[in-house]
């Protein structure tokens, strides 16, 4: 089955039309925020000159979603926060798709000491937390996008070999493949042809919906301080900037800080689950088995 | 016993290998990352004396030598726990990793005591059930649960508790609670010291300070585990024993309790134990900038604003060793309890 009839027939329910709905809504925010703020320049951390009067001021028609400590419109800051969350998920998940799939197949295809080792590496950098990678290379080269790409990359592509090498593991085996083989097709030839459209399509579902899951983690990593630097429009950084910038009896009185940025990342994560979720279903025969109630 | 000896030390023997490659994969960042890695290791000193620490510094990773030796000489000195004085603390860095880890090891396990069952029983509620509209909203729910951000969650949950009850769920224990009932902490796990001294105020101050952050970091399990449970047993009464069983007329508790519940163990196991070591990173967050609460996450935070590099090398190490025991441990016991596992 191919990924457009696939998209088609899950057109039908509710759940990932819903979760359709949402991740359009933030790619639009993402690629068309600049011009949808009312207020671009604060957005990307410009402080307006008359600070002090606009500073802290609840949701209004004025600012949707309030202004933060230093008068910036919020409303505006998230709506461009919607590119970064966008540029880090999409870059992490896509970069470490790319290491895992050569990775996976490669330890599937060409077994024997290459199998070995990097089934070991797998192992490995499964092991390590993403957050102290981060804490690391932030120290060693100051704050920036590529401390969170690193430092997730690092982690998230094993995940990808990982499974990317049981369902190679499986294929490679295929009388097809051994006669593909005998026949004198290049390895090349084998992997792209036999072995790679087999297993790419369950690894993008299973993409589509690590999305949100890398999305969180980023979060988390900025939310920390140890990614972007304070200013930048990010929904992990506003949130870091609304809980380190106040006491908390001011920040009782101000809760808008972290409603807004922490409701999207919520939201954006839920779109990526509820588009991945249905097309899973649909791939694996077990999961659509229909319940007969023995019980 | 369906578990072999030769199992646990052929496990044990690639957990050492993978710690190792974990000890060398830090010691290369060290020397890849951009700057002098004296200069990383000494802790960016100024100051009049700052050639000297670096040079000390230096000597004591011993960069004058091949990359080999240094390399060796590197997981010698973890392995003998000997990682130097901390730049931020001035103790030794292995005490300030353990010092935080007992904090945070307390609020996981606390955790998931509460979260795994509730989870456990959701899922059976909800298979049991399925297509009913309780089912649907358990599902949905969930899947919201797994797509919440800890650290905000927690956020919102200190301002709903402060603005409505005026408590501030800050710290591990009261200072002042601490001073006048004498507690002292021997283990570094607060709740089981005060109880074994029989200390119930500053229990009852402890558990009440756990619950908020629990709350929080439960959310990740809660929805994993309801999911994982969910399908589990669905599947499960989908098997021809459970047919047989009904078929024969045994009681249905008696096939719920007997056999379908046992076969789901194993797996839940292992959900929880990966899940475990995920929520160590959910923990260190919310822990620090939320709750206040000193443990792995205060000591990133330290690492992070003294510019430690050891104590970041350290955090590398030990975490992932962690992650490694756990992992191993959840193998062994499931060899042990599921007679399927061939070993």
């Amino acid at each position: 089955m191919d990924l457009s009839r696939l998209i088609q027939r899950n057109l039908k329910k509710t759940r990932f039309i819903i979760g359709v709905v949402i991740t359009t809504f933030i790619l639009f925010l993402a690629l068309f925020s600049p011009w949808i703020a009312p207020y671009p320049r604060e957005g990307y951390g410009y402080v307006p000159l008359e600070y002090e009067n606009r500073k802290l001021q609840p949701p209004s028609l004025n600012h949707l979603f309030g202004t933060d400590v230093l008068g910036r419109d919020l409303f505006s800051r998230i709506a461009i926060g919607a590119s970064t969350a966008i540029i880090q998920a999409f870059t992490v998940i896509f970069l470490s798709l790319l290491i895992g799939l050569f990775a996976g197949i490669s330890a599937a295809y060409f077994k024997g000491v290459v199998e070995l080792v990097l089934n070991y590496l797998i192992e490995l950098f499964m092991a390590i937390p993403a957050i102290v990678i981060a804490l690391f290379l932030r120290l060693s080269t100051g704050p920036g996008l590529h401390v969170v790409i690193i430092s997730l990359v690092t982690t998230w592509w094993a995940w990808y070999a990982r499974i990317t090498y049981v369902y190679a593991k499986s294929i490679v085996e295929m009388d097809y493949v051994v006669l593909a083989k005998l026949s004198g097709l290049s390895d090349l030839k084998i992997i792209e042809r036999h072995v790679l459209r087999n297993i790419i399509q369950p690894i993008t579902v299973q993409a589509i919906s690590d999305l949100g899951s890398a999305l969180l983690e980023a979060s988390a990593i900025n939310f920390m301080g140890l990614g972007l630097p304070p200013g930048h429009p990010d929904w992990g950084v506003i949130l870091y900037e609304g809980i380190t910038s106040l006491s908390l009896e001011a920040f009782i009185r101000a809760p808008w800080l972290v409603v807004f940025p922490g409701l999207f990342i919520l939201i954006t994560t839920l779109g990526f689950t509820l588009i991945a979720d249905p097309l899973r279903e649909d791939l694996d025969p077990r999961l659509r088995r229909r319940w007969r109630l023995w019980f | 016993m369906p578990i072999s000896l030769n199992y646990v030390l052929k496990r044990t023997f690639l957990s050492i290998l993978i710690v190792i490659g974990v000890i060398v994969f830090t010691y290369t960042l060290l020397i890849i990352t951009p700057g002098d890695p004296a200069v990383k290791w000494a802790g960016n000193p100024r100051g009049p004396k700052a050639h000297e620490a670096v040079e000390l510094a230096r000597r004591e990773l011993g960069l004058d030598q091949p990359i080999y030796i240094q390399i060796a000489r590197f997981i010698y000195n973890v392995f003998t726990g000997n990682l130097g004085l901390s730049i931020a603390y001035k103790i030794p860095v292995t005490q300030v990793v353990y010092s935080g880890f007992t904090s945070t090891l307390e609020l996981l396990l606390f955790t998931y005591i509460l979260a795994v069952p509730v989870g456990v029983l959701l899922g059976l509620y909800s298979a049991l059930r399925r297509g009913s509209s309780i089912d649907g909203f358990i599902q949905s729910f969930s899947v919201v649960l797994a797509s919440t951000p800890t650290f905000w969650l927690a956020t919102i949950i200190v301002l709903v508790i402060y603005s409505t009850t005026g408590f501030l769920p800050y710290g591990r224990v009261s200072s002042k609670l601490e001073i006048t009932t004498g507690f002292q902490s021997i283990t570094g796990f607060y709740l089981l010291d005060s109880l074994l001294q029989g200390n119930i105020p500053v229990f009852l101050d402890v558990l009440t300070r756990l619950i908020p952050p629990a709350l929080a970091i439960s959310v990740y399990p809660l929805g994993v585990i309801t999911r994982v449970t969910r399908t589990l047993i669905a599947e499960a009464l989908l098997e021809d024993y459970v047919k047989a069983g009904v078929a024969w007329g045994v009681n249905r508790t008696t096939i719920l309790k007997h056999f379908v519940f046992r076969s789901i163990i194993p797996p839940i196991i292992q959900t929880s134990g990966l899940a475990f070591v995920y929520s160590m990173v959910d923990a260190m967050v919310v822990e620090s900038l939320v709750f206040g609460r000193p443990g792995l996450g205060s000591i990133l935070l330290d690492a992070l604003h003294k510019a430690d590099f050891r104590v970041a090398l350290a955090l590398v190490i030990y975490l992932t060793i962690f992650y490694i025991i756990v992992n191993t441990l959840v193998d062994i016991i499931q060899a042990i309890i599921d007679p399927r596992v061939k070993l």
